[in-house]
């Protein structure tokens, strides 16, 4: 099944042309999808709803595009020193954050993620504010991750994608994933039976954000020009990535590419029959679409998912035991 | 004497803050549900009370109360429709649900009033009052007096109405509530009613020191997240002195580091008090 | 019985706010060993098994499993020193099949190929191995109760707490328990035990040691325990006349 699905995301390309909408969309479904599986690492498999992964998403965008323009450095070093960064940042939230649960992880988190985006549109030093940076023009090639069309982009992701899922799978079958998954059922009863709590949330936390920083260079690399709210907003990258997981089916392999078809295509329909009349229309309508798939479905987005059958387990909403 | 100049600002501005807040702090209080779209209905309260003004000709201090008053029935409909949906399922529905409503209330904002800033022009917009070497700008002052108003008002509801005796004991058990016969569900609806209508109006009394836009919200999400933390989320008495606090810490702040870095200073209060106290300063340790 | 304490307890108190759930208990369990712990409910016996697991951290006293001091610890490095206990409300991970939640146990001191391994031998310990691929959720509860005991012999302990292993058990069920429970102590393990019901107490444990309002009443053997006058004013008074 996953090696079907990869050899036809490899072949539909040769359907379409190279340089148009759908292989963008489809390149952003992959980019967003493996976004989607780097949370579902902290989100998914310990639990903990971050609204706050564009912090570390920015990291990323910003660390490479720095690199570039201040040293010439190839985005693929700009990549790892994003995710060296985005992985500190990780371990540097974690640590206050990770006793809390529910509501008071997705308030910090978010909170996180807010304050990012605050003091990038401030420093206008490093990011150029909020007028938004350029990713400087290199002749075109696979070491200065520049390209002429969109279709290298489309095989980047793709491989980010399976990159990413590959990590997800491994994790969630390893040692280690056993623990995440332990954490998540009952923190107690894990610690009891041996299982270092608190370290093991900050590994996720710092695979998850280093992963996610890394991303943000891809994403960067592909649209020449972002700003602070573009990589740090909360509804365009932190809300965005946490519905992806969860929509699709929190904590499992697939969930974050179906999550990613399902709402980046909704996304890209509302832009395209909306979004050319008025500012905020086609945002209004995602909002909205939100509210009636909870209303319809309160006891899980999940159970839209139909990879998905597990009934939620609701941890008492309490900040600290 | 800069600094007991800024500390007297901070507890102007720290004022507002608190009554902003309460409405977080309530709705936490009484169902458990933290609404991140709370400082979207400050939002509408500010437009409420600008447009009161253009429209109307209505000083936002006055227009403050049409903002509570709109804003308060708006926030009974969201409950009785959208959030007493969530009420038992998973925490993640809730939290979500709520992000919905902050994206769907802030592009419908830009829809209907433009991405435009707009601002009020009072009578005592630069007016300021001379207490021997200290200053106080009147509408700071009004603000806090008004924010102080509101607040006395909150304190009686919910002290010593039959209201607000049954709204706390939902808060505290609500199977218990149900069962001595108080409308849980009709509490729920009043404190979300309250807490929105609250935000609308500390938004609408600040409507003369600042502008207002759709976006403005996110201004005070950390904010409003620090201070309902620093006196303990639920807890309406932390967060008066949570909003105080928060205040001052801006304002001193402010005397150190570029206005655009406050939020990361209240940022690092917020962080240190959920890492350190998570029952916030003022609640019990469990 | 000659045998040494594994494990000491020497003033230990632990406060909850105005509550003082344990004051001053002191007492000693001899290596391999079952010892019971009873006393009415709020006598502080779920208080105690928490802060020796290190789930609470006791403000007063020593605690000492083979002369090291476990208090400050946290509960994995307890875990690591040979000390784990079972949950009173099953704290089993209901989604994942029964061997996923006797492996992470195991986890502790086998890498992962050889912890499938280790968990299967304990799930047959507990008489369970043919349910191995059964997801929890599903289990009856008897059966949860034995998964918590595997999951917790998993770790290897030297001592072993159990916490109301044979809540809602029938008298069938309920011996099948206590030879299992027995044949550990046989393997070699230190079992403390807590049980309402009072009979199983008196059958299975070789000593036990008294509660009330988180104070220790007296410790001995459960002919004299049952004679002792503060304990039965405190408990076995009421229990008898049921």
């Amino acid at each position: 099944m996953p090696v079907a699905a990869i050899a036809a995301a490899l072949i539909v390309p040769l359907g379409l042309d190279g340089d148009g909408y759908a292989i963008r969309v489809i390149a952003l479904v992959f980019l967003f999808a493996a976004l989607g599986q780097s949370w579902n690492i902290v989100g998914g498999l310990a639990n903990q709803i971050s609204l706050g992964h564009a912090a570390f998403f920015g990291i990323g965008a910003y660390t490479s595009t720095r690199l570039l323009i201040d040293f010439g450095l190839s985005p693929w070093f700009g990549m790892l020193a994003g995710g060296v960064l985005g992985g500190a940042a990780a371990a540097l939230i974690s640590l206050p954050t990770m006793r809390l649960r529910g509501h008071y992880f997705a308030l910090a988190t978010l909170a996180f993620g807010e304050v990012m985006r605050v003091v990038a549109n401030a420093w206008t030093g490093l990011t150029g504010g909020p007028v938004g940076i350029s990713v400087p023009y290199s002749a075109p090639g696979l070491w200065m991750l520049s390209f002429k069309g969109t279709l290298p982009f489309y095989y980047l992701n793709l491989t980010a994608l399976v990159g990413v899922t590959a990590v997800f799978v491994g994790i969630r079958r390893s040692a280690f994933g056993y623990r995440l998954q332990a954490v998540r059922e009952d923190a107690n009863a894990a610690e009891v039976v041996g299982v270092d709590t608190a370290r093991i949330k900050i590994q996720a936390a710092v695979i998850s954000g280093a992963l996610t920083a890394m991303l943000g260079t891809l994403y960067a690399q592909m649209n020449f020009f972002f700003d602070p709210d573009a990589v740090f907003g909360a509804a365009p990258i932190s809300v965005r990535i946490a519905l992806i997981a969860i929509v699709g089916g929190i904590g499992t392999a697939a969930g974050p590419i179906l999550g990613a078809i399902l709402i980046v295509s909704l996304e890209e329909i509302a832009n395209v029959l909306l979004s050319g009349q008025v500012a905020g229309l086609s945002n209004l309508v995602y909002g909205l679409i939100l509210i009636a798939v909870i209303m319809i479905q309160p006891h899980g987005l999940v159970a839209l998912g139909p990879v998905f059958r597990r009934p939620w387990r609701v941890p008492a909403v309490d900040a600290a035991k | 004497m800069a600094l007991i100049q800024a500390i007297l600002d901070g507890v102007m501005i720290g004022g507002v803050y608190a009554v902003i807040s309460i409405g977080l702090t309530l709705v936490f209080g009484v169902m458990g549900i933290v609404n991140f779209a709370q400082a979207e209905f400050l939002m509408l309260g500010m437009f409420i009370a600008w447009f009161a003004w253009a429209k109307l000709g209505l000083d936002p201090l006055v227009g403050a109360f049409l903002a509570f008053a709109l804003v308060f029935l708006l926030g009974l409909a969201v409950q009785h429709w959208l959030v007493r949906r969530v009420m038992r399922a998973p925490e993640v529905a809730q939290i979500f649900l709520t992000v919905g409503l902050l994206i769907v209330l802030e592009n419908a904002a830009l829809l209907a009033f433009g991405s435009d800033f707009r601002s009020v022009s009072t009578p005592y917009q630069t007016a300021a009052l001379r207490l021997g070497p200290l200053f106080v700008s009147v509408p700071y002052l009004a603000a806090f007096a008004m924010s102080a108003l509101s607040g006395l008002g909150l304190w009686w509801f919910l002290r010593v109405s039959w209201f607000g005796r049954a709204m706390r004991a939902t808060a505290q058990d609500p199977m218990a509530a149900r069962l001595s016969g108080i409308d849980v569900d009709r509490m729920r609806r009043l404190a979300f009613g309250l807490g929105v209508g609250l935000s609308a109006f500390g938004g609408a009394v600040i409507l003369p020191y600042l502008t207002v836009y759709p976006t403005v919200g996110s201004q005070f999400v950390v904010l409003m997240f620090t201070v309902v933390v620093l006196g303990g989320l639920g807890s309406v008495a932390g967060a008066v002195v949570g909003g105080l606090a928060v205040g001052v810490i801006q304002s001193l702040s402010g005397l150190v580091f570029p206005i655009q870095l406050q939020n990361l200073v209240l940022f690092v209060v917020f962080i240190a008090v959920l890492a350190v106290r998570p029952e916030g300063l003022l609640g019990k340790a469990r | 019985m000659p045998a040494s304490p594994i494990l000491e307890m020497r003033g230990v108190g632990k406060r909850f706010g105005g509550l003082q759930a344990l004051q001053d208990v002191s007492f000693e369990v001899r290596r391999g060993e079952i010892l019971g712990l009873i006393g009415p409910n709020g006598a502080g016996k779920t208080t105690l098994f928490s802060t020796l697991v290190g789930l609470h951290r006791a403000d007063a006293g020593a605690i000492l499993l083979e002369g090291r001091n476990l208090v400050g610890l946290k509960p994995h490095r307890i875990a690591r020193l040979g000390l784990t206990k079972t949950f009173q409300n099953v704290a089993l991970f209901m989604d994942t099949d029964v061997l996923d939640n006797v492996v992470i146990g195991a986890l502790l001191h086998h890498p992962l190929p050889e912890a499938r391994v280790r968990a299967l031998a304990c799930l047959e310990r507990v008489g369970l191995a043919n349910i191995a691929h059964k997801r929890a959720g599903d289990l009856s509860f008897p059966e949860r109760a034995r998964v918590e005991v595997a999951r917790a012999l998993s770790t290897e302990p030297k001592m072993l707490l159990l916490d109301e292993v044979m809540a809602a058990l029938n008298a069938v069920e309920m011996a099948e328990m206590m030879d299992l429970i027995r044949a550990l102590r046989a393997d070699g393990l230190t079992v403390i035990v807590v049980e309402h019901h009072m009979k199983a107490i008196m059958a299975l444990c070789d000593r036990i040691v008294a509660l009330s309002f988180g104070r220790l009443l007296a410790v001995g053997l459960p002919d004299e325990i049952v004679r002792h006058p503060d304990v039965v004013t405190a408990y076995l008074g009421r229990a008898y006349a049921e």
